[in-house]
């Protein structure tokens, strides 16, 4: 029962504790401009992490998503071209590319059959060899209404942090109230028996790539209206950040459990701690050093156990 | 009348078991089809793979995923799976060439701590796996991150360290005129890789854990050891494919293998090795390497640039991937 509670509220914990260390350590940290500046920052992943804890859950994984996000910078910046008339289509884009390239995950792992891993790897591939024929430098720039939806605010809220909280609540939902979050869970639990129970798992397989597709759309919105240009790294590690989240806020790698609630967690977790390191000066370096330390110590206590060791 | 039945029945019925035979045959050599088709197909497109000295270039080419992914298998055939295999190679370029600092006589000085500080990074992997049973795939992930960490902080975050003369006249030596030594020490690795996957106790224990670790447990296999042996021998194959990169390239850069744990992933799997565990083994795995090395090479024959390499790069993961997978299905 013990490791059943740590897997599920673990995360939370470690947050109330980063939250209160941070705060009562370092004065920068407490000002609502430098929390405004995590929350914006935090966004982009938390929400490209809810869509992998869809696919998880799913009992897949998507390595497509940082690369998609890439392409999405990319094609929507150099439509725009600083032009306002362009922003709803360059938002149409986003988001028509984020769920198509998803929904071909979705078919060619149905169809295919193969590994997700290598499904997705492959689509990696795939997508940084399509941004770098689109192009090699940073193209185009966004319109000043695309780029406040990543950095304005509504009455001092970011409003990405209020994009994250809209699209944390109806993944909640989705997982929790549909028959679909049901059927995400039975596949993730065990394929076979969910089959013979009358679910189509394929289709559950279609929608979870689908929608983690559509995640990176709008991740990559506030990625493009962060950076401002068609930049075609921008999205290069994000599928790595994502995964990392989601097994910090405690759903199962083997699929079939997990939560929404625990991966933003986990973001903010990563985000504040990076956010702190940042404002004591520590070197990119040994951030990356404590990064890991972090990952790895939260993985030996939160993670669910499997039964025997391999 | 019943006689006639009978023997047509038998007649059928050992058809049936040749069919059964050659269909199982090929699903274990499922990957060594998709490698001769795909040489056939590159032979007729370019003369140049029949030439023994470019086909040598292509074993020399192979070595550091190749040697990676010997040790990868293993894991991967215990049912673990070893993602920090990619920081290692980058960590074991950059400390070589840091100890080596130009002069040959710290040659045997520098391979040997290499290999030693590989093994013991596997070695932690594998102690904290034997002990903690969380999934193998986040744990050696978020050591990934650990040791980029390390090898950031070591070289400063440049490519540091003077590879000693000497060291990569050696490996890129042509025997005879013809083989690469580098080409040589991965066919070697890759004959010990399989000697003791299939004539030893540790290689016999990694099928019997991996195709299923409780009844392992209990009947009281050594499965803690063998977890921790295992993830040491990536890591010591995840040092040796850094001293191969460094070897093939002089360059020790700080991000020298940065994902290249994902072209071992998809050389093992290719190669038939599953992530449930359990089956699979190190001869696929090489045929493995080879597939997605010659499918790179053809495409840059056919005069593709880099980017579009990277497309049909994918493409291929995904179609030798599938055929794999209709392949085995088919029965």
């Amino acid at each position: 029962m013990r490791s059943l509670f740590a897997s599920r509220y673990g995360i939370l914990a470690v947050l109330a504790a980063v939250l209160v260390l941070a705060s009562a350590t370092i004065p920068e940290f407490r000002s609502a401009s430098n929390l405004a500046n995590v929350a914006v920052q935090s966004s982009a992943l938390a929400i490209l992490a809810i869509g992998q804890t869809l696919v998880i859950i799913a009992g897949l994984i998507d390595l497509s998503v940082g690369m998609l996000i890439g392409l999405i910078v990319v094609v929507t910046c150099d439509v725009m071209d600083g032009q306002s008339a362009m922003t709803a289509v360059a938002i149409a884009l986003a988001l028509g590319i984020g769920a198509g390239v998803g929904a071909v995950n979705g078919l060619l792992n149905n169809i295919l059959r193969i590994h997700p891993l290598i499904l997705t790897f492959g689509m990696l591939s795939v997508l940084q060899g399509a941004v770098f024929v689109y192009t090699d430098r940073s193209v185009g720039r966004t319109s000043p209404e695309f780029a406040w939806l990543a950095n304005g605010d509504i009455a001092g809220m970011p409003f990405s942090a209020l994009l994250l909280l809209v699209t944390a609540l109806a993944a909640a939902g989705l997982l929790h109230r549909t028959r679909l979050g049901r059927h995400l869970f039975a596949t993730g639990g065990h394929e076979e028996h969910a089959r013979r129970a009358g679910i189509n798992t394929a289709r559950v397989r279609f929608w979870a790539f689908t929608l983690s597709g559509l995640s990176a759309g709008i991740a990559g919105i506030l990625v493009a209206g962060r950076l401002g240009t068609g930049y075609p790294n921008a999205g290069v590690g994000y599928e790595l950040d994502a995964i990392v989240a989601v097994v910090l806020g405690g759903t199962s790698l083997a699929g079939g459990r997990g939560s929404i609630a625990g991966t933003v967690a986990a973001v903010f977790v990563l985000g504040i701690a990076s956010n702190a390191l940042n404002l004591l000066e520590v070197s990119s370096f040994t951030q990356i050093l404590i990064k890991g330390l972090i990952v790895v110590a939260a993985i030996l206590l939160n993670q669910p156990r499997r039964r025997v060791p391999a | 009348m019943s006689a006639a039945d009978n023997g047509a029945g038998e007649r059928a019925g050992s058809a049936d078991r040749a069919l059964a035979r050659l269909r199982s045959w090929c699903e274990r050599h499922a990957i060594w089809l998709v490698l001769a088709l795909l040489f056939a197909l590159a032979a007729a497109l370019s003369e140049a793979f029949l030439r023994p000295v470019y086909i040598f270039n292509i074993v020399r080419q192979a070595a550091p995923v190749g040697i990676a992914a010997i040790g990868v298998t293993m894991v991967m055939i215990l049912g673990g799976v070893d993602l920090s295999v990619g920081a290692v190679i980058s960590l074991s370029a950059v400390l070589a060439a840091v100890l080596m600092d130009g002069d040959p006589s710290n040659i045997p000085m520098a391979l040997t701590l290499t290999m030693l500080a590989g093994a013991a990074l596997g070695g932690v992997n594998g102690v904290l796996l034997a002990f903690n049973r969380v999934s193998p795939f986040i744990l050696t992930l978020g050591m990934a991150v650990v040791i980029t960490g390390i090898t950031q902080i070591y070289s400063g975050g440049t490519a540091r360290g003077i590879v000693a003369p000497g060291f990569r006249e050696f490996f890129n030596h042509r025997i005879g005129g013809m083989v690469p030594v580098l080409a040589l020490a991965f066919v070697l690795l890759s004959l010990a890789g399989i000697a003791l996957q299939r004539t030893t106790r540790f290689g016999r224990n990694l099928y019997l854990i991996g195709s299923n670790p409780l009844a392992a447990t209990l009947s009281g296999l050594p499965v803690r050891r063998v977890t921790i042996v295992a993830y040491a021998l990536s890591g010591l194959f995840g040092a040796l494919a850094g001293l191969a990169l460094l070897a093939r390239s002089g360059v020790s850069s700080t991000f020298a293998g940065r994902g290249l744990e994902f072209d071992v992933l998809a050389a093992v799997v290719l190669g038939g090795t599953t992530f449930q565990g359990g089956r699979g083994g190190i001869g696929g795995t090489v045929a493995g390497v080879f597939v997605l090395l010659i499918a790179f090479n053809l495409v840059n024959i056919v005069g593709l640039n880099y980017n579009a390499q990277l497309i049909v790069k994918g493409l291929i993961i995904i179609a030798a991937s599938a055929a794999y997978t209709y392949v085995k299905r088919a029965q």
